[in-house]
């Protein structure tokens, strides 16, 4: 393919806005939300207000809206597996539909169920398990290289900040001249939800790009990703320019942004439990249980919500239609009637009970096979070629932040080179 | 075909009530995805 044919992407026009700051002041930097979770847990599975405003004054969309929130596991997966009663699209049509528009996320059934099968086919694990060596390897190999033979990095700034986005820029095979606008208007659209005009404008300049794409990758189909999904028919139809564009806004932002917080996350919970990365460097077969553990302890997202679509009693608490609800997955992920010390990073623990890092019923993460195999190939390259992989003790621990989208800031460790 | 759950015979669901080693068609019809919630009529069988 010919990249010089490619259409340009716009960058931003104030070029001094820097979304990636602007992104950690919405997801804030709370150090610990936990003591403050398993509070409210203890009280009650369902509570009346918006998550958002237990640790930030920082009004978004959703601020005025009733709200109330889900914490134990057992009520969180009662209302992710009712879609009928609790539907998504009332719900993010305040939030990511400002920002992605008309994708997935932001569907009910029956429009929601025709378009999921056709997304989740390009996604399937059979699918993005070639991934791994024809995109993820290389995409690892390259960013190592910035640090192989140095003896020290940055495992984030360096690293899991980077090659997920990179992965699904290389699968769409796109400029790579032009990764770091990619970057930055994939994080900047989903400032919608803060009402700033960088995010219509990122979600604007995206969408303008993306059509001409599409328009481009019909007339000269090739074997990427984009390709797939501007020509796959489904029932007779091709899929509506509307839902492809907003699917692949939501997915350089879902694909990029969420996997390198995970991976950051099990990167974190490895190093600051040696014998456990030991293990798992002795014995590979221990993680996929590792990511799991990750997903469980620090998943990407902690919250979601859904909308009352009929008035309903939830565990004694009578909601009204309309009201939103804030699904606290992180919460559930750490209920202490499912998992045993459950702020504990444990790779060994009992696995009887599934994780909601990926939520759970019928939007359950689209990406999620991707992700393991993103996080699989990632931890393997780091044992396989940072020897005596750790901690850097000359500087401060990681220390993942925020309420919503946690993540460390930073990874220092050190190697032998 | 909702999500990409795979159902491994030699693992079964035990949180679904589906022991490790049971065959596909001996799991109920009324049994559901663990990750999506799909029911068994959903499944499609894959080559991998």
């Amino acid at each position: 393919m010919n990249v010089m044919t490619l259409p340009r992407l716009i960058d931003l026009e104030d070029k001094t806005f820097d979304p990636f700051v602007v992104e950690k002041l919405a997801t804030g930097d709370a150090e610990d939300p936990y003591p403050l979770i398993h509070e409210l847990q203890a009280k009650g599975s369902v509570h009346k207000g918006g998550y958002r405003e237990l640790f930030t004054d920082l009004p978004d969309t959703l601020h005025a809206l009733n709200q109330y929130m889900v914490f134990n596991y057992d009520t969180l997966l009662r209302v992710l597996t009712d879609a009928e009663t609790f539907g998504n699209r009332d719900a993010f049509m305040h939030t990511l539909g400002r920002s992605f528009g008309r994708t997935v996320s932001v569907m009910d059934a029956p429009e929601h169920t025709r378009f999921r099968k056709i997304f989740q086919q390009a996604f399937l694990p059979q699918t993005v398990a070639k991934w791994g060596a024809s995109v993820v390897d290389p995409v690892v190999t390259d960013l190592m290289s910035g640090f192989i033979g140095r003896g020290e990095a940055d495992l984030v700034e360096e690293f899991t900040h980077h090659y997920p986005f990179q992965v699904i820029y290389r699968q769409l095979q796109l400029d790579r001249e032009q990764a770091p606008i990619f970057h930055k208007l994939a994080i900047a659209q989903i400032l919608t939800s803060l009402d700033l005009p960088q995010g219509f404008e990122a979600a604007a300049k995206l969408g303008v790009f993306f059509q001409a794409l599409l328009d481009q990758r019909r007339a000269e189909p090739g074997d990427d990703l984009i390709s797939h999904l501007a020509t796959v028919e489904a029932d007779g139809e091709r899929l509506p320019d509307e839902v492809l564009i907003s699917f692949l806004r939501q997915l350089m932002n879902a694909g990029g942004d969420t996997t390198y917080r995970g991976t950051s996350a099990l990167l974190t919970g490895l190093l600051m439990n040696p014998d456990q990365l030991e293990a798992v460097r002795a014995d590979r077969s221990l993680v996929p249980q590792a990511i799991d553990e990750a997903l469980r302890w620090e998943g990407p997202v902690l919250t979601t919500i859904r909308y009352v679509r009929r008035e309903v009693e939830l565990d004694g608490v009578l909601l009204p239609e309309g009201a939103i609800l804030n699904m606290i997955l992180g919460s559930a992920n750490r209920d202490p009637t499912k998992f045993k010390d459950p702020d504990r990073f444990d790779i060994f623990r009992d696995r009887t009970v599934r994780h909601l890092g990926f939520a759970s019923g019928p939007h359950v993460c689209i990406g999620q096979h991707l992700a393991r195999v993103e996080m699989t190939r990632a931890v393997n390259a780091l044992l396989d070629r940072l020897p005596n992989l750790r901690l850097d003790p000359s500087k401060p621990p990681p220390k993942l932040l925020g309420h919503k989208l946690r993540v460390p800031d930073h990874i220092y460790v050190k190697f032998d080179a | 075909m909702n999500c990409g759950w795979t159902y491994d015979e030699t693992l079964g669901d035990p949180a679904g009530g589906i022991a490790p080693g049971t065959p596909w068609e001996q799991i109920p019809d009324t049994w559901k995805c663990p990750d999506c919630g799909s029911p068994k009529s959903e499944f499609d069988m894959v080559e991998i």
